[in-house]
């Protein structure tokens, strides 16, 4: 429907109603006649009808962002020539003039900083880990590894923002978001879209609930943020003394009386609270279920790391996204803290590496071995990558790396994506020298995956249709199986 | 009834319906009809021709006869009823409109039209005293409106040309479904799709785009938009593009809400026309493994009017529950996805229920699901499942075997159910699979060997199963928020795995496996100590040890005040009370319990009423390298009881950080007093360290320390 007419329509229906005479009282019987003629419009429910566009690759998504962004010459991108290099000056030509953030932009000098770690090639397709990710190494060739990914910002917020929302701004809704308004819950028990926090020893930088908002969609689509403590999510127990019948009863007159008030007012966010109370009722029998650690037998825990029965632990937010996943959410996203290494980067990259490795390839597996990971895309990856130069002062085993937007690594498993190595770097790790991955290249692809043409995926706006990739990106069709 | 009272009941049915028929106008594209005024919409060509009539007697009337004047309320009534019935056939129009896809160019024009007649029709009414000379205006003004958009609306029904001359009339295809390999191509498979899906809008009765594709002459003439077989200029021809572009597209046909084309006519048309578009081949004349004959010969045309194309979204409402999820696979798609959720609430009776789907259900997630031979029974009878999950269903491996009759059935997962290398060889015999995924918690690689390798055809997943592998177990915890020891401190452990013992010291030690206390229930704490924590067991490593003291304050001096001011930033929310509230500031140094130092050297005097014996000062301080917070290097202790002059009694001192220590912890410094000599006044200096090292980022400034409680005994 035509939003402005839907408006109008929803806005101010009773006073147009009330303001008609008997002369265009045909109008009145014009609603009798034509049952929908000003009902509030369907239109999400046709637009959902009409997705996937085409056969989806990627039932759900599991998105592990390694929030702060590591490191990729310490992790993926292997380049010798730093090393033998070290401590001399970054040439002029090599940076041509990219923008510095504030940390390092006074800098004198910019030595080139070879990775401490030693690395070496795994899997059919030789791609390189350094020796910090020994489990994720081990399962190199479930990865789709993207050494040339690109962005537009330099600092964390934006980067971040950029990376979950297509862009800097904020105020768009997160991919997460997206794919719930596109796709629609799987399971009705549970939100379509669930965010994992955790938190590394390094260096931190903050996440915060705009990076899983709706924006401009129904709020039905925002992330619903589990807490890190023993209760997935609080609240969720009645009080003894409240039988489940007495419940339902309540929430059905508080529909009542909510569909009352949206008559008289029309606002579409009445109907997302009646949904909201819905879905809250349903998760209350579902979340236990699914959330509790207790019951997953030995050999998955040592799988994971013992750390995955501590509540809040990236190993435990693992585990919870592959319950989470496996019944039936489409998009769970875990953010884990700590990676920004701008100093003492040798000690900081190991502790997260530590906190991750395990867990994150234990993800992979697991699913595999369950017959899931065909259908789920697993993301790994920063909001962009780190510079060849330290900040700071380099000594022998002691560097940290300010950020670099022009060229990082993300890996992907599963979901329909072809194992593999694809683009490359310059030999300084600097540059791009073939195939660039635009950050909404990237999007049109987990999109695409996911059965959605990224450019038919809109969302009317104040007079303006918005996507998830804004006005670019394209899919990646190499990378695609 | 009196011809007055006709008039006036229809005057006002006027006021009603034209209004209706207005908004109704107005918002064409956003109703939505019910079918019983669909039907109505039937009534429109039945009534069309009424109001033409009269229309036109109206301005034969007004131009001729208007001298020999009918008596008025005759002419109203001859008015109103032309107003009535144009209204009347208007609305039935846009009714009709909805039923079926009309050029909507055209459409938009007749709509227009027929509401412009009925509102002229109306306003005769009301014209009775104006001027013959106007009347006669009017009237033909009105003749002319109704010929142009009337002739519109035949356009629509009867195509573009309808009044130009009659062409030859299409000789009509014999319908033939049989296999008989006499009919070429054209006849047994082109001609009955474009007969099913096509010639509703490009044939006899309609003729959009000036298109028809009743016959070879006709389909090789083509319509407004060109040629339809001929490729040109490396572009596919016009017919397979227009009916590969997306559904969504306005040039995609047939039209998107009309029965779409299969994946198998589309297949066919691509491949008749990619092969010349012949209209005479015979299928015998080709080679028997042509793919287009194959098709040509397998293809079966659906009954009139039956969809075969796919099943409307909607369609799968009624299957889906709260614990069940039924959709296609991506809109227009012909396969079902069926997932099934939350197993304290499975029944039978909904698996069931997707009976009457069973042939386009291609993928099934029965994961958690308490599953029967019943259900097993069912799941059976879909004979096209390629992907099947069986995950934790508390089945038997025999209670499967129905499934090896599902010829379409590749993957399969059957994880968290029993079974051995043996009973799996068995199912495995003779079944469709390509992949199975047998994980549980008791099946191992070695022994799934020999069946890995004797299967070629069947990838079997066992997965990694770490049982024997031994790992160090995760630490325990202490559930005991308070660091302070007022009376007595309640302390509970826990540890996170079952089976896991907790042992425990509070003398410093280091907790063994042997000699240290397991921890059974909780105990209480009445003194300062440090408590340390191990958990251990079997099959696995013994955990980290931690650690925390608990501090108990005997003693409280009467005041406490500052000799050099703290950092700005960090001064405490009680001043130098802060130190001496038992309040601990855990591992947040800016909530206000924290006192801070940089700049300056940390100075303060405690002071008692009565000079008082002191054996033990303990600091509660925050280290965090990574914040620039460094442990306190020294705490000089001196004592006075004039509180001017002060006496040395000691100084305790402490290493700093290496370079390797990562910290970010609690921190416990202790110093002695050495004599037993009592002093009402007692002034403390911390020292913190002045120049950071140069392994530290923030190299040559200063270190902080943060300090939240002294503990004295």
């Amino acid at each position: 429907m035509n939003e402005f007419l839907e408006h109008g329509l929803n806005q101010n229906r009773r006073k147009f109603l009330s303001k008609l005479s008997l002369g265009i009282g045909g109008l009145a019987l014009g609603s009798l006649m034509v049952p929908g003629l000003f009902d509030a419009s369907s239109e999400e429910e046709l637009f959902t009808n009409v997705l996937p566009h085409f056969a989806p690759k990627a039932k759900r998504i599991i998105y592990l962002f390694q929030n702060g962004a590591p490191s990729q010459l310490d992790l993926f991108d292997y380049k010798p020539l730093l090393q033998k290099m070290q401590g001399a000056e970054l040439p002029a030509s090599i940076r041509m003039g990219q923008r510095l953030t504030g940390m390092t932009a006074n800098q004198a000098k910019f030595p080139l900083a070879g990775s401490k770690f030693n690395f070496a090639q795994y899997g059919s397709n030789g791609a390189w880990f350094s020796e910090t990710l020994p489990h994720m190494a081990s399962i190199a060739d479930d990865f789709c590894m993207v050494k040339t990914m690109y962005t537009e910002a330099i600092n964390h917020d934006p980067a971040l923002t950029f990376f979950q929302t297509g862009s800097q701004v904020g105020n768009r809704p997160s991919m997460g978001s997206w794919i719930s308004y596109g796709l629609g819950s799987e399971n009705k028990n549970l939100p379509a879209f669930c965010v994992l926090l955790s938190k590394g020893k390094g260096n931190g930088q903050g996440v915060y609930s705009k990076l899983w908002n709706n924006g401009f969609l129904d709020s039905i689509h925002q992330g619903v943020q589990f807490s890190s403590g023993e209760e997935p999510v609080k609240y969720l127990t009645d009080p003894e003394f409240i039988k489940r019948g007495d419940k339902r009863v309540m929430l059905d007159e508080i529909a009542e009386l909510n569909q009352e008030s949206y008559k008289k007012i029309g606002d579409p966010e009445i109907v997302t609270k009646i949904q909201q109370y819905e879905l809250a009722y349903r998760m209350q029998m579902a979340v236990p279920e699914i959330t509790s650690l207790q019951n997953e037998p030995e050999s998955i825990v040592k799988m994971y790391g013992p750390e995955c029965l501590i509540p809040g632990t990236y190993a435990a937010n693992c585990l919870l996204a592959r319950k989470l996943s496996e019944n039936g959410v489409r998009f769970v996203q875990l953010y884990h803290q700590g990676w920004d290494t701008h100093g003492n980067l040798p000690k900081e990259l190991e502790g997260q590496c530590k906190d991750v490795d395990q867990s994150s390839a234990a993800l992979i597996k697991d699913l595999k071995q369950r017959g899931l990971l065909d259908e789920t895309l697993v993301i790994w990856g920063g909001e962009f990558g780190r510079t060849n130069y330290c900040q700071g002062a380099l000594t022998k085993d002691n560097y940290g790396r300010d950020h670099h937007p022009k060229c990082f690594t993300i890996l992907m498993a599963g979901g329909g994506v072809k194992p593999g190595v694809y683009g490359e770097t310059d030999d300084f790790g600097y540059n791009i020298n073939s195939l660039p991955v635009h950050i909404h290249d990237f999007q049109a692809t987990v999109m695409h995956l996911m059965g959605i043409d990224h450019e038919r995926f809109t969302f009317k706006h104040q007079g303006r249709r918005y996507r998830l990739t804004d006005v670019s990106g394209k899919v990646i069709n190499e990378i695609i199986s | 009834m009196h011809i007055h009272k006709l008039n006036k009941w229809g005057e006002s049915l006027l006021w009603l319906l034209n209004p209706l028929l207005i908004v109704l106008a107005f918002f064409n594209d956003v109703t939505k009809f019910s079918n019983t005024i669909q039907w109505l919409g039937k009534l429109h060509p039945l009534f069309l021709h009424f109001p033409i009539v009269l229309g036109i007697a109206i301005v034969v009337y007004l131009l001729f006869f208007q001298e020999k004047k009918l008596d008025p309320s005759t002419e109203k009534l001859l008015f109103t009823g032309n107003a009535l019935l144009a209204s009347l056939v208007a609305l039935f129009g846009l009714f009709l409109s909805k039923q079926d896809a009309y050029d909507t160019h055209l459409l938009t024009i007749h709509k227009w039209g027929g509401v412009a007649i009925a509102v002229f029709g109306w306003s005769f009414i009301y014209i009775h005293s104006s001027s013959l000379q106007f009347k006669r205006v009017l009237g033909l003004v009105y003749l002319i409106v109704l010929l142009i958009f009337t002739h519109k609306g035949a356009q629509l029904t009867h195509g573009e040309d309808v009044l130009s001359f009659p062409k030859p009339k299409p000789v009509k295809v014999a319908e033939n479904n049989n296999a008989d390999s006499t009919l070429t191509v054209y006849e047994k498979a082109i001609a009955p799709i474009f007969e099913q899906k096509c010639i509703g809008c490009h044939g006899p009765e309609k003729i959009k785009g000036n298109l028809q594709l009743t016959s070879p002459e006709l389909i090789i003439k083509g319509g407004k938009a060109g040629n339809l077989l001929n490729s040109l200029n490396n572009k596919e021809a016009l017919l397979l593009q227009r009916i590969h572009l997306p559904n969504a597209d306005e040039e995609h046909m047939p039209p998107d809400g009309k029965i779409q084309l299969t994946l198998e006519e589309l297949n066919l048309l691509n491949r008749w026309v990619k092969a010349g578009g012949d209209f005479k081949k015979k299928i015998k004349e080709m080679a028997k493994t042509d793919s287009l004959a194959l098709l040509a010969i397998a293809y079966k045309a659906p009954k009139k009017g039956e969809d075969n194309s796919k099943g409307n979204a909607p369609d799968l409402k009624e299957y889906n529950s709260s614990y069940c999820t039924v959709n296609y696979s991506y809109y227009g798609s012909d396969e079902i996805f069926v997932d099934f959720f939350q197993g304290s609430f499975y029944k039978t009776a909904s698996l069931k229920k997707l009976e009457a789907i069973k042939a386009k259900i291609a993928s099934l997630n029965m994961q958690g699901m308490p599953l029967t031979k019943e259900d097993i029974a069912i799941i059976s009878g879909f004979p096209n499942l390629r992907k099947l999950n069986l995950n934790y269903t508390k089945l038997n491996l025999n209670d499967l075997t129905p499934l090896k009759s599902l010829v379409k059935l590749k993957n399969i997962s059957i994880c968290g159910i029993d079974l051995n290398p043996i009973s799996l060889s068995s199912f495995m015999d003779k079944a469709p699979f390509t992949e199975v995924h047998i994980w549980n918690n008791k099946t191992n690689e070695k022994e799934y060997a020999g069946l890995v390798a004797n299967n070629k055809k069947t990838k079997i997943i066992i997965g990694d199963n770490l049982d024997d592998q031994i790992l160090k177990i995760n630490s325990p915890v202490i559930e005991q928020d308070s660091g302070i020891i007022v009376n007595h401190l309640d302390i509970s452990l826990k540890h996170s795995m079952k089976g896991a013992v907790i042992r425990y010291t509070t003398d410093g030690t280091e907790p063994d496996s042997i000699n240290s206390p397991i921890y059974t229930k909780k105990f209480q704490l009445t003194k300062y100590s440090t408590l340390k924590i191990k958990a251990f067991k079997p099959g696995w490593l013994a955990s980290d040890i931690i650690q925390k003291t608990f501090y108990k304050s005997e003693i409280h001096p009467d005041s406490i005040y500052f000799l050099t001011p703290p950092d700005k930033k960090y001064p405490g929310n009680n001043g130098a009370r802060t130190l001496i509230d038992y309040e601990l500031g855990e591992q947040n140094f800016s909530n206000g319990k924290w006192i801070a130092y940089r700049d300056t050297t940390m100075k303060f005097v405690i002071n008692f009423k009565q000079a008082t014996t002191l054996h033990q000062a303990h600091f509660n301080a925050f280290v965090d390298n990574g914040a620039y917070i460094f442990p306190i290097l020294s705490i000089k202790i001196e004592g006075s009881n004039d509180g001017k002059s002060f006496k040395y009694l000691n100084e305790a001192t402490f290493p700093s950080l290496e370079k390797t220590d990562m910290v970010r912890e609690n921190k416990s410094f202790s110093c002695a007093f050495p004599d037993k000599a009592a002093y009402k006044y007692y002034r403390f200096t911390l020292l913190n360290l002045k120049k950071l090292p140069k392994w530290h980022p923030g190299k040559g400034t200063h270190a902080w320390i943060f300090i939240d409680e002294l503990f004295l005994d």
